[in-house]
């Protein structure tokens, strides 16, 4: 699967949160000896974004934690503005980069 | 958490009690293409890729039999645990190399209110610990059967 660069920080992102957490996972029971492994393929995903959009994303991320939101039947999740419906359907198909006009974050369409 | 509330985050429509997979690979495709197939999730490739990062991880086969594939992404809306069961058992790379026969698939929100997340994955391992509870899971037929067993009824 060829990703855009949408799914690509929504990727990145993922990763973020599933390296913060993993020392909690661990205390639950589970294995965690592909640490190193895993901030390789951290970096190597980071690579593959473009450096203006990596680095919106980082600087979202240490202002505001999360830097990509889902947007649930319009609404931004980050802040709970409305967005355009207009907006909504090219945000689904074309998955272009939209921003909350509000909060700022990146948002990605969940239905 | 108690098992009756874990029971609320499964689902009649998330539940195979005959898995078509024969790998490792196949079986993480086929609860997930479930999951998305249930509307859960719009993107299924995002899903699996997420998974495939988790694996990378540490492989999330945890021995005795069970597997417990799990994550957080901002592609899911809702926390939501799919079930499949493997009569032959499929090679997992789990840490005492068993075959894993039951499969716990976990999919959370990036953002999760009620900070669930991590109590469902606890309780989930803390009952599937339970040499009864394995053994009963691994007879079941129905959705109906399954969920009494979770409840602890
Ligand atoms: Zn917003």
């Amino acid at each position: 699967m060829s990703k855009n660069e949408l799914e690509k920080l929504v990727s990145l992102q993922d990763l973020d949160l599933m390296i913060g957490e993993a020392k909690e996972v661990e205390k639950l029971g589970f294995n965690m000896n592909g640490y190193d492994e895993l901030i390789k393929a951290r970096e190597k995903l980071a690579q593959d974004i473009p450096k203006p959009l990596l680095a919106r994303y980082e600087r979202l991320r240490a202002k505001l934690k999360r830097a990509v939101v889902p947007v649930k039947d319009d609404i931004c999740l980050g802040c709970f503005l409305r967005q355009p419906t207009s907006r909504g359907s090219r945000g689904r198909e074309e998955s272009l980069i939209f921003t909350c006009e509000s909060c700022g974050r990146i948002l990605y369409w969940l239905d | 958490m108690e098992t009756h509330e874990l029971a609320l985050y499964f689902d009649e429509n998330l539940f195979i009690s005959d898995m078509k997979a024969r790998n490792k690979e196949e079986s993480l495709q086929e609860l997930s293409e479930l999951i998305a197939s249930q509307r859960y999730i719009r993107n299924p490739g995002l899903i699996l890729d997420m998974l495939h990062q988790r694996e990378t991880l540490g492989s999330t086969g945890i021995g005795k039999g069970v597997a417990i594939p799990h994550g957080r992404t901002v592609a899911a809306s809702d926390v939501v645990i799919a079930f499949g069961k493997s009569e032959k058992g499929i090679d997992y790379n789990s840490i005492d190399n068993k075959p894993a026969q039951l499969f716990f698939m976990v999919i959370a929100p990036f953002h999760d209110e009620k900070n669930i997340y991590l109590p469902i994955l606890g309780s989930l391992v803390t009952f599937l610990n339970q040499k009864k509870n394995r053994e009963r899971i691994s007879q079941v037929t129905s959705f109906d059967e399954f969920i009494s067993i979770i409840r602890g009824e």
